[in-house]
C-alpha cells in the first residue's frame, strides 16, 4: 500500500462544513414543512408525516454529522518538492497526483463563512485540470501558495 | 526594417462575405415562403412586407460585404501581423508572429478559379477569447506564402534556431512525399460505413416485419393483425427510406469532405489536405499534439479498419476539446508504419494488461440499479409486452462483459496506453510528459474487491480530456501512480546509479 499523504485540513474546516450542513438541512427542513402542510390540507396520511419527519432527521444526521466527519477524516494533502498529492472523497476515495512541472498557477480564496473562521481554500491549476484544498488556516494557505509557486518555477521537465 | 505596405483582400471576399450571410438567412426565408405560400388567402400588401424587408436586408448585406472588404487591411510591422477592419467602428488587431501557432488554408469553390486561399490564423489561445484568431477571407496563394515567410523570418531571429531551421529545410525536401493518401476504395468504405448502423437496424425491421408472415397470427384476431402487420410494415418501410436518404446524403458529404485526403510532415508540422469542392489545408504543429487515439467502431472492427485521431492543445477556441482526424479510415495493420514515422517518440506496439476477472461485475452492476425499478414499472403497467424490458438485463450484462474484455492499459517508461470501449474500441497513447494529473478512484465495493480505477487528464483544445482505466488490480493501479510520481522516479534513478 502506498502511504497516505501526511497533512490534514484545519479542524476549524470541520466546523465550517457542519455549518454548511446546517444550511442544507434547513433547506431540506423547509421542503419537509411544505410537504407536511400539503399533506395536512389534502390527505392527512399519518404515514406521510412519519416518513417526512424521518427523512428530515436522517438528512440532518447525514449532512451535519456523518458526511462532514467522513470527508474531513478522509481529506489529506501533501506538497512535496516535485509533486502535490491529494486524497479526498465521500463515497469514492480519490487520490490525485499533480507533478510540480504541470502546475500553472495557484490561487487562494476566502468566502464569508471561511473568513469568519480565518480559513482559506487553495486552488492548484494545471493546463487542463484544477484541484482545490478546501479549508486551510489562512496563513498556512498563503505560505503554501508561495511554496507551490516557487517549487513550480524550479521544477524542470526532465522527460 | 520590414515592408509597411498595406495589403487588401481579393474583391471576391465581398461575394464570399455576402454568400456566408445568405446561407444563414436562407432557412428563415424558406420558412416564411412556405408559411405564406400555403397560408391560402393573401392579405393585400401586408403579405409582401416580409419580402420587402428581406430584399432590403439582402441589399444591406451585400453593401456591408463590400464595405467590409474595402475596409480590411493587413500588413507586417515589428514582427507582428497587423489587421485593420470594421464596418462602422475601425478595429485593429496586432498578432505577434511568435504567438501564431498555425496558419490553416482553405480553398472554397469561390477561391479556386482565381487561385486564392482563405487563411485562418490560429494563436496559442491561453484563456483568450475567440477574438484572438484572425481570418483573411481571400488572398492570393503568393500572398499567403508571404505571410508564412514573414512569420518564419520573425521566428528565426534567434540565431541558433536559424541553424536548426536550415537543417530542417534540407529535410523538408526529402519528406515532401505524402505519408498517407487515402485510396478511393477506402474513401468509399469510409463514406458508406459512416452512420450506417441506423440503416442496418431499420433494414432489419423491414426484414422482421416480413418474417412475421411465418408466425401463425391467422389463428388470432385476423382482422386486427392484418392491420397491425400492414401498419408495422409501412412504418418500417418509411423509416427505412428516410434513413436511406439520410445515409446517401452522409455518403455524399463524406465523399466531398474527405476527397483526396493526404497527410504530410513538414517542418515539424503535420499537414492535412482534403476536400473536393472546398480544399482544406490544416497544419498541426507536432509539439502541440497531446495524445494519439485509434478508434475502431464495431462495424469497422469487423472489416479490420480504424480511425486515427489526435488531441491537440490550444487551437481554434470554438471547440472545447480539439480532436482532429489524422487518418479517417485505414486498415489496421497499416497504422503503425505510418504513425512511427510521424511520432518517433511513441512506441506503438502495446501489450495490454487487462482488468481482472472479478472486476467484470463493476461494468454492469451499476446499470442494474436503475434498470430494476424501470423494468418493474414497465412490466407492471404494460403487462404482457412490458416484460420485454427484462431483455435489458442480459443485453446490458453482455455489453458490460464486452467492455470488461476491452478494458486494459500498458505502460513503458515514457508513455501510457489505455484501451477501453463504449461502443467503439478506443486505444489512446499518451506520453507521460503530456499527462497533467492522475487520480486513483476507489469505491467501497472496489476496495472490497481489491480493484481501483485510474483517471488521467491531458490537455485537449483549451480544456482537458480525461481517460479512465476502469477497475484494474489495486496493485496495478498503485504501480501506475508510482509510475507518474516524480519523487519516486527520482528515487529509482538514484538506486540505479549507486552500484556504479
Amino acid at each position: 500500500m502506498r502511504q497516505e499523504p501526511i497533512n490534514r485540513l484545519s479542524e476549524k474546516g470541520l466546523r465550517v462544513w457542519r455549518i454548511y450542513g446546517i444550511i442544507q438541512t434547513l433547506i431540506v427542513f423547509l421542503v419537509g414543512i411544505g410537504v407536511g402542510v400539503i399533506n395536512y390540507f389534502t390527505g392527512q396520511y399519518i404515514w406521510l408525516y412519519i416518513v417526512d419527519g424521518v427523512v428530515i432527521l436522517l438528512m440532518g444526521y447525514l449532512l451535519i454529522y456523518l458526511f462532514p466527519k467522513i470527508r474531513w477524516t478522509r481529506w489529506r494533502y501533501e506538497v512535496r518538492e516535485q509533486e502535490i498529492e491529494l486524497q479526498h472523497g465521500l463515497f469514492i476515495v480519490k487520490r490525485t497526483l499533480v507533478p510540480m512541472v504541470r502546475v500553472q498557477h495557484v490561487d487562494t480564496e476566502q468566502g464569508p463563512i471561511l473568513r469568519k473562521y480565518d480559513l482559506s481554500s487553495i486552488t492548484i491549476s494545471t493546463a487542463a485540470t484544477s484541484h482545490t484544498i478546501p479549508a486551510l488556516v489562512t496563513w498556512e494557505a498563503d505560505e503554501l501558495r508561495g511554496r507551490i509557486s516557487v517549487l513550480a518555477r524550479v521544477a524542470e521537465d526532465d522527460v | 526594417m520590414m515592408s509597411k505596405e498595406k495589403f487588401t483582400l481579393h474583391p471576391i471576399s465581398a461575394v464570399i462575405n455576402f454568400v456566408k450571410v445568405l446561407k444563414e438567412m436562407i432557412l428563415p426565408l424558406v420558412v416564411v415562403i412556405a408559411v405564406n405560400g400555403f397560408g391560402g388567402e393573401s392579405g393585400g400588401w401586408t403579405s409582401y412586407i416580409i419580402y420587402i424587408i428581406y430584399a432590403v436586408l439582402l441589399v444591406a448585406m451585400l453593401v456591408s460585404g463590400i464595405i467590409n472588404w474595402k475596409r480590411f487591411r493587413y500588413w507586417f510591422e515589428e514582427e507582428e501581423l497587423r489587421i485593420e477592419y470594421g464596418l462602422f467602428v475601425k478595429k485593429k488587431r496586432y498578432i505577434p508572429f511568435e504567438r501564431i501557432q498555425s496558419l490553416n488554408y482553405t480553398e472554397g469553390i469561390f477561391h479556386r478559379p482565381f487561385g486564392l486561399v482563405k487563411v485562418k490564423v490560429e494563436t496559442a489561445g491561453g484563456g483568450a477569447t475567440k477574438e484572438a484568431d484572425a481570418e483573411l477571407t481571400a488572398i492570393s496563394k503568393e500572398a499567403a506564402e508571404q505571410i508564412k515567410k514573414e512569420m518564419n523570418l520573425a521566428k528565426n531571429k534567434d540565431s541558433d534556431l536559424l541553424d536548426e531551421k536550415l537543417q530542417q529545410d534540407e529535410l523538408v525536401v526529402e519528406q515532401r512525399k505524402p505519408l498517407f493518401h487515402m485510396s478511393q476504395k477506402d474513401l468509399f468504405i469510409l463514406a458508406s460505413t459512416s452512420g450506417g448502423v441506423g440503416v442496418f437496424f431499420s433494414g432489419l425491421a423491414v426484414f422482421v416485419s416480413q418474417f412475421s408472415e411465418l408466425i401463425p397470427y391467422e389463428t388470432i384476431y385476423n382482422e386486427i393483425i392484418m392491420f397491425i402487420r400492414f401498419g408495422a410494415l409501412l412504418i418500417a418501410l418509411s423509416v427505412f427510406l428516410v434513413l436511406l436518404v439520410a445515409w446517401l446524403v452522409s455518403v455524399g458529404m463524406t465523399f466531398i469532405n474527405y476527397y483526396k485526403f493526404t497527410i504530410w510532415i513538414e517542418d515539424k508540422e503535420i499537414i492535412i489536405t482534403r476536400g473536393l469542392l472546398e480544399k482544406k489545408k490544416i497544419t498541426i504543429p507536432l509539439s502541440r499534439i497531446q495524445a494519439v487515439r485509434i478508434v475502431e467502431n464495431p462495424l469497422r472492427q469487423l472489416t479490420g479498419h480504424a480511425t486515427v485521431i489526435v488531441d491537440s492543445a490550444g487551437g481554434s477556441l470554438a471547440e472545447k476539446d480539439e480532436k482532429i482526424k489524422l487518418i479517417p479510415l485505414i486498415k489496421k495493420e497499416k497504422i503503425n508504419p505510418i504513425l512511427v514515422q510521424i511520432f518517433p517518440n511513441y512506441e506503438f506496439e502495446a501489450n495490454f494488461t487487462r482488468a481482472p476477472k472479478r472486476s467484470r461485475k463493476f461494468f454492469y452492476r451499476l446499470d442494474f440499479l436503475w434498470m430494476i425499478p424501470v423494468a418493474a414499472c414497465v412490466s407492471y403497467f404494460f403487462f404482457p409486452f412490458g416484460l420485454f424490458s427484462l431483455l435489458l438485463f442480459p443485453l446490458s450484462f453482455l455489453w458490460g462483459a464486452w467492455q470488461h474484455k476491452t478494458a486494459g492499459y500498458w505502460k513503458d517508461e515514457r508513455q501510457l496506453v489505455v484501451q477501453y470501449r463504449l461502443f467503439s474500441r478506443v486505444s489512446i497513447w499518451m506520453e507521460k510528459k503530456r499527462i497533467q494529473a492522475m487520480t486513483e478512484h476507489t469505491t467501497y465495493f472496489q476496495k472490497k474487491a481489491n480493484v481501483s480505477s485510474i483517471m488521467t487528464t491531458i490537455k485537449s483544445g483549451v480544456a482537458g480530456s480525461a481517460t479512465t482505466i476502469q477497475h484494474v488490480e489495486k496493485a496495478d493501479a498503485e504501480s501506475l501512480m508510482e509510475w507518474f510520481e516524480p519523487t519516486r522516479i527520482a528515487l529509482i534513478d538514484i538506486e540505479k546509479e549507486q552500484p556504479l
